[in-house]
């Protein structure tokens, strides 16, 4: 059953995903994304940063200020192993978006 | 070089946060758009246009204000609320059903309160005798979880607190109801029944609850002073 916070899911889906392999600052973690994505995911300041904070009070990402050498100050987040547990259920969710999407196509078609 | 610190702190100035977490919120923003800023100026980008560009990140800053306020200070409120209040309450709730269930198993017989020959009051005396250990549990969970005083004893009276809102209701509906009967007899009953379940049970869960407290406050003065 695909639950009805399928939109919220694909952006958390999208920063756990990216968080998966390392820590990131929101900026470059929104760059990632959108990379990755070939554009397709976009995430403005203002959409990311409540969804991050919203994230962090569930325990599901980490912040923690780093300085690069540089001596830039930035704001690193990291996933849980709560939030990492979180990642099945939504990937499995978006498994069945995707296959009752194909499957409805496939009947559209025919 | 664009102090755009300067311009998150002007837009979000009324960001209702504590200060040292609104400074961490407003330098991270302004991180950000920097960040933005540089990489278009970099991407060969005119100034006015980066500008711009790093600007359109946020289109409307007081639906991110309230909106980073919300995840920011809904979600723990609301945890609070929950591990504070409800969770201890529910728990010394069922504790207190268990415990009534039992008492009514094997001590059946309640102890009746005559006047002039007629039972006025009931009382099951060994579940009174065991409330506060409910009581006790309400206030430790809801203390636990963090709960400020009052609202950790008020969690050891959540047994109580269903029938008493039904009585709060009750009550003048049974005045109405005992006047057109021209006796006092359901207004009589209520309040018989408001003092053997509301009453006397608020009264022992309470004991409970304040017996942890105090317990808590001398455990709390006994770490100040090891700390001293």
């Amino acid at each position: 059953m695909i639950g009805t916070g399928i939109k919220r899911g694909t952006a958390e889906l999208a920063v756990l995903s990216v968080l998966e392999n390392g820590a990131l600052h929101g900026y470059e973690m929104a760059r990632r994304i959108e990379q990755q994505t070939k554009g397709a995911l976009r995430f403005t300041l203002a959409a990311l940063y409540p969804m991050l904070y919203r994230m962090e009070h569930r325990g599901w990402i980490r912040g923690a200020w780093e300085t690069s050498s540089s001596g830039r100050r930035r704001r690193c987040y990291r996933i849980t192993p709560k939030g990492t547990k979180e990642l099945s259920p939504l990937r499995r969710e978006w498994a069945e978006l995707f296959t009752a999407l194909r499957r409805l196509t496939k009947v559209s078609h025919a | 070089m664009r102090d755009w610190g300067e311009v998150v702190r002007q837009r979000l100035a009324g960001l209702a946060l504590e200060p040292e977490e609104k400074r961490e919120v407003l330098e991270e923003l302004a991180e950000h758009i920097e960040e933005t800023y540089q990489t278009l100026l970099r991407g060969g980008i005119s100034e006015q246009d980066a500008v711009q560009r790093a600007l359109s990140e946020v289109p409307d800053w007081s639906d991110l204000q309230r909106r980073i306020h919300s995840a920011r200070t809904k979600e723990i409120v609301m945890t609070n609320r929950i591990t504070q209040f409800w969770l201890p309450g529910f728990l010394t709730f069922a504790l207190s059903m268990s415990l009534l269930e039992l008492v009514q198993k094997f001590f059946p017989q309640p102890f009746m309160l005559h006047l002039d020959h007629a039972p006025v009051l009931l009382f099951y005396v060994p579940w009174l005798l065991t409330l506060p250990l409910a009581g006790a549990t309400g206030t430790y969970l809801s203390k636990r979880a963090g709960a400020s005083p009052p609202m950790a004893l008020f969690s050891s009276l959540f047994p109580v607190l269903p029938l008493a809102a039904i009585f709060l209701i009750a009550i003048p509906l049974g005045l109405v109801i005992s006047q057109t009967l021209s006796h006092g007899i359901v207004a009589a009953a209520f309040v018989t029944l408001g003092i053997e379940w509301v009453a006397v049970p608020g009264a022992v869960l309470l004991a409970g609850g304040f017996l942890v407290r105090v317990l808590f406050s001398r455990r709390l003065d006994s770490r100040r002073i090891a700390g001293n």
